[in-house]
């Protein structure tokens, strides 16, 4: 597991458009990206940054073990073949960013990536963050990290990217900061679900408290409370589960996210806060609350 | 999960080996003559509309006659089922069933294994036969599942059947697995006289993300079928319209809602729900649900705040996002202003704006020229949402 720390990180895709902005502003806000990949555009640069055309003509020349992470921004039917490369070339963790990955191509990478023991973010991840390392890897805070994410001890996982910044602000709002934040991608089939990102973000030494989106359909809730009750998660759990109103609505309406559909009966975000609630979470219902929650729990940290 | 109606899905389910009954879609009761005619052993008149439980709702009927069948037709034609439309019966042979069983596959996202089902029950009662139906998970990059499948009948099926029934399964699976379908549902999937399996009946939906390596299924998806659990309403389609043009960056998500008078113009995706519940939670009716984002062009905002100012009711404007990462504040206030004079709003018209991250200094002073009341990050969204529905309190009926 090398997403914290200060391993270096790969781009695959860095010379398309999101590709070059987010290396852009993932440079200035510290993080150490020392190559890109791109078929077919090897040998040139992006920001400083050498391009190669595969995973494996940049271990060659970066060294091996110096890549840690790789960020994949590539089309959504060319992830399968850019996770792979990945998994099998350089064996790295992944944070994919790519929005509308088909389902059996996201399946498949997921399963190759458990097979190899490597840790996949995403799809459909924003990017992970931590502040203390001025470390982000994905879009994640735009070209302005800091407005939303300073330093401190607080963790935070969000089944919607933009939630995961709005959180960032609310606590910088109310005077504490982020130790890790994750982006686990809008999906239904991801690579850390929330309950396996709980125990990532509490292994960070800062971290004295999780805050935790949540939405309806999946069972990420559901698992997470069960890692709560398991005694696995020893830090407090600050959860908001959003979309109530979605269960007044016919079942099979499709919100937002891709995974955010309630099906004959399950995924209702009143069960998914009851669950957690039951397992020791404290359950919060406005951001305003969660504010004051972590504050209670973590602050002055 | 885009559906396919019933013969496009047998159509293609027949293209990797599987049986299925010869039938033919008509649409008027002379065809349906025409077409039962040629049917001597008996036919089932099946109503082409992409949902469950049919059976249940008089949309499908065993015909022994042409007559029959004809007045079948004519009865179902122009009903309403689930928000559709029968527009068009899918007719076709009667088979000899000497057993009827149930197949389903579906992609099991915490195994990470396609979530094979199966149970010696099948038909319209499946679902009152819940244990009796038995699961495998099958590998998604196993070059082959025949091991899996073979343990999956011998619980189940009659041993005459097991043959049939593997190959019919083998079958299923590749095409579940080549169409990048979401669910495949063989309901029931019957073994005839003659021992033959057959898909007597089968409901398909494939993946929309995957749609483009796909082009001979982006025609036969049913259009709207994976957002809404009904048709699209003209709001709607105003917004697919918007949507379908490439030239415009950014993406529009419109969800009409009955009632309301808050137009809920929002975004992303967590962040909307999140506003709308907060906006119920203060006693608000929103209008619409809606979800915009990607750094969308002026002009796709302007479009997209026309449709939610049109619909009838609306008495108030209400704008917030999460904090944004590309998508530009300024931007959006331009396009959300200059729809805001262009639709004629009423002078007391309650627009609030929460709005923070790329360009917000310019965003607010553009807000603010338009009278609309801007709120930054100091005013949280459920602040922000109380604020919105104290306003048109305040506002009172203009």
């Amino acid at each position: 597991m090398t997403l914290f720390g200060d391993s270096g990180v790969m781009i695959q895709g860095i010379t398309g458009r999101e590709g070059r902005m987010t290396a852009e502003h993932m440079l200035s806000y510290g993080t150490p990206v020392v190559a890109g990949v791109t078929p077919g555009k090897g040998g040139q640069s992006v920001c400083g940054v050498p391009v190669f055309d595969s995973v494996s003509d940049a271990i060659a020349s970066c060294g091996p073990g110096r890549i840690g992470v790789s960020v994949v921004i590539v089309p959504p039917l060319a992830t399968l073949r850019a996770v792979s490369d990945a998994v099998r070339s350089a064996g790295c963790d992944i944070v994919i960013a790519t929005e509308g990955v088909p389902r059996h191509d996201a399946l498949r990478m997921l399963v190759i990536a458990r097979q190899a023991g490597v840790t996949v973010v995403g799809p459909n991840s924003i990017g992970v963050i931590e502040p203390g390392q001025r470390r982000k890897l994905g879009a994640i805070g735009g070209d302005r990290p800091e407005r939303a994410f300073v330093p401190g001890a607080v963790g935070i996982i969000s089944r919607s990217g933009g939630m995961t910044s709005e959180i960032g602000l609310t606590l910088r709002m109310a005077g504490l900061g982020v130790s890790g934040a994750i982006s686990v991608g809008g999906d239904e089939l991801i690579g850390l679900p929330p309950a396996r990102a709980a125990r990532v973000l509490q292994d960070l030494p800062e971290t004295r408290a999780i805050c935790y989106f949540g939405e309806p359909g999946t069972h990420f809730e559901e698992e997470l409370a069960a890692e709560i009750e398991s005694g696995s998660i020893q830090v407090p759990v600050i959860a908001l589960v959003a979309g109530t109103f979605t269960e007044s609505l016919p079942e099979g309406t499709a919100f937002g996210h891709a995974a955010a559909i309630i099906q004959r009966g399950s995924g209702r975000p009143t069960d998914k806060r009851r669950r957690l609630a039951d397992a020791g979470a404290i359950v919060v219902s406005s951001l305003d609350d969660m504010a004051v929650a972590v504050t209670g729990v973590a602050g002055g940290a | 999960m885009a559906r396919i109606l019933e013969d496009d899905a047998k159509r293609l389910l027949s293209e990797f080996g599987l049986a299925v009954p010869s039938g033919r879609r008509v649409t008027t009761p002379i065809d349906a003559t025409d077409v039962a005619s040629a049917m001597p052993g008996g036919c089932v008149v099946k109503a082409l509309v992409p949902t469950g439980r049919r059976g249940k709702a008089g949309l499908v009927s065993i015909c022994s006659t042409a007559d029959e069948a004809r007045s079948a037709v004519e009865r179902m034609i122009g009903m309403n089922f689930d928000g559709y439309l029968v527009e068009a019966v899918l007719i076709e042979e009667r088979i000899d069933i000497a057993h009827e069983y149930y197949l389903s596959m579906s992609i099991d996202p915490a195994a990470l294994t396609f979530n094979v089902l199966a149970s010696a029950f099948g038909g319209v009662d499946i679902e009152a036969h819940a244990g009796s139906i038995t699961s495998i998970g099958v590998d998604p990059v196993a070059p082959s599942a025949d091991r899996e499948i073979q343990l999956l009948w011998s619980d189940v099926g009659l041993k005459d059947h097991a043959t049939v029934l593997r190959d019919a399964t083998r079958n299923a699976l590749s095409a579940f697995q080549s169409l990048d379908a979401t669910m495949l549902e063989l309901n029931p999937l019957a073994v005839d006289a003659a021992n033959r399996a057959v898909a007597v009946g089968a409901m398909l939906a494939v993946d929309d993300a995957a749609i483009h390596r796909h082009p001979d299924l982006s025609r036969l998806v049913i259009e709207g079928s994976d957002r809404a659990a009904r048709p699209e309403t003209l709001l709607e389609q105003r917004v697919a319209e918007i949507n379908a043009d490439r030239s415009q960056r950014g993406s529009a998500r419109y969800l009409e809602l009955e009632g309301g008078d808050i137009g809920f113009l929002c975004g992303g995706g967590g962040a909307s729900l999140l506003l709308f519940d907060a906006i119920v939670a203060e006693g608000g009716r929103p209008a619409n649900y809606s979800e915009f984002g990607g750094n969308p062009t002026e002009q796709r905002v302007y479009d997209l705040t026309r449709v939610v100012l049109d619909k009838p009711g609306v008495r108030g404007l209400f704008v917030a996002h999460n904090i944004t990462n590309n998508t530009q504040i300024d931007v959006v206030a331009r396009g959300v202003t200059r729809a805001i004079r262009d639709a004629g709003v009423p002078a007391a018209f309650p627009v609030v704006a929460r709005e923070v991250g790329v360009n917000d200094d310019e965003g607010r002073l553009i807000f603010e020229e338009a009278n609309v009341l801007y709120l930054g990050a100091d005013v949280s969204l459920n602040g922000a949402a109380r604020i919105m529905v104290e306003r048109l309190r305040e506002a009172g009926t203009w």
